[in-house]
């Protein structure tokens, strides 16, 4: 059974027993219509294939960086597997798709293996949008290249020895009806890099096609 | 609630990331037919994972039956909210998790975020704290499933 065509049934149900079967009908086509729609003007994409002729792309969205404050550990056991937590103290939004600011103290990452951070966007427009970042990070000798594998980093790190960090984060964002509600139905992946001195993160946020 | 003012740092800070995805493997998963239920969040969408093989260059891996599904909502727009959770075993005898999030829509647009854990002193190592971005194709039963799966570089 196509259970997401009962939800879809339902939908139409409902607006047909309000007496307005034509209605539903235009209902559900403005919502494949939203789906759908991408403003014009966005940057080009990346697209990615795979083998089998799968395609993926990634398309800069916006980015946010964001400001720590206090950085806690709540026990004495290794960083990997206590927890941790790591406040926000505020910081901006940039980006062809989002505008705004981060809002001040409004949430931290909660970490435990791997970080876990819930706070807020404020959009320009004043918009309330909840951010639920997960992410994961490690540490490699080099940047990856296309067919080169990835190597351990130096045990003793120097500019002739560097590290590259992959730092990636994968957010979910719950977002008001409106013009940013597509946050609410898009995967997203970004290039996270930690700043020392004021304490930040530099987010580039891709949305995923 | 306190202000915050944004420190003054340098325009450098403004740094443009890049993320390169590299192709790791594919899932052909198969599933029970879904058991749906109506909630206050929307229609939840149980699917009991019952087979599957796993394939890329560094690892071989099937289902393992049972091991969970998807626990997913179809939410009163129609999109559906993915969860998935499921334990692989590689040819070699190694244990996988992996765990999905993302999102189904009615334009046919399936994308999710990939984790796995894998045994740290195993051969599956790498696998860990990785992300993975995947896109999926399901059949018109919604029984069969094909997720691919690229690393986020």
């Amino acid at each position: 059974m196509d259970t997401d065509e009962v939800s879809r049934r339902r939908f139409l149900g409902g607006a047909a027993t309000a007496g307005a079967a034509v209605l539903g009908g235009i209902a559900l086509m403005d919502a494949r219509e939203a789906q759908a729609a991408t403003p014009a003007g966005l940057p080009e994409p990346q697209y990615f294939d795979d083998p089998s002729g799968a395609r993926i792309g990634l398309r800069w969205a916006f980015s946010a960086v964001v400001f720590f404050a206090d950085r806690v550990m709540l026990n004495t056991m290794p960083e990997a597997a206590g927890r941790g937590y790591t406040s926000v103290g505020g910081g901006e939004i940039w980006g062809p798709r989002l505008k705004g600011r981060v809002l001040p103290h409004s949430g931290a990452d909660y970490y435990k293996a791997g970080f876990n951070t819930y706070y807020m966007f404020e959009a320009g427009d004043g918009a309330q949008i909840f951010i639920h970042n997960r992410g994961t990070m490690r540490r490699f000798a080099r940047p990856w290249q296309p067919g080169v594998p990835l190597a351990d980093p130096p045990a003793h790190p120097s500019p002739d020895h560097p590290v590259w960090t992959r730092f990636r984060a994968t957010p979910t964002f719950t977002a008001p009806k409106g013009p940013h509600d597509w946050l609410n139905r898009t995967v997203f992946v970004a290039d996270a890099r930690r700043q020392p001195d004021p304490d930040r993160t530099v987010f580039t946020y891709y949305e995923v096609l | 609630m306190r202000d915050f003012v944004v420190p003054q740092t340098d325009p450098a800070t403004k740094v443009q990331g890049a993320v390169h995805l590299e192709y790791a493997f594919r899932l052909r998963a198969r599933y029970d037919p879904p058991r749906a239920s109506d909630t206050p969040r929307g229609t939840f969408r149980y699917q009991d994972i019952t087979g599957g093989e796993l394939e890329g260059a560094r690892v071989k891996a099937t289902v393992y039956p049972d091991s969970g599904g998807q626990y997913d909502i179809v939410r009163p727009d129609r999109v559906r909210d993915v969860d998935a959770h499921f334990m692989l075993r590689t040819d070699s005898g190694e244990w996988l998790y992996m765990e999905h999030v993302g999102y189904r829509r009615t334009d046919g647009y399936y994308r999710a975020i990939a984790y796995v854990d894998a045994d740290l002193k195993g051969a599956y190592e790498w696998m860990t704290n990785t992300t993975f971005v995947v896109s999926a194709e399901e059949s018109k039963d919604q029984r069969e499933v094909t997720f691919h799966y690229w690393i986020a570089n």
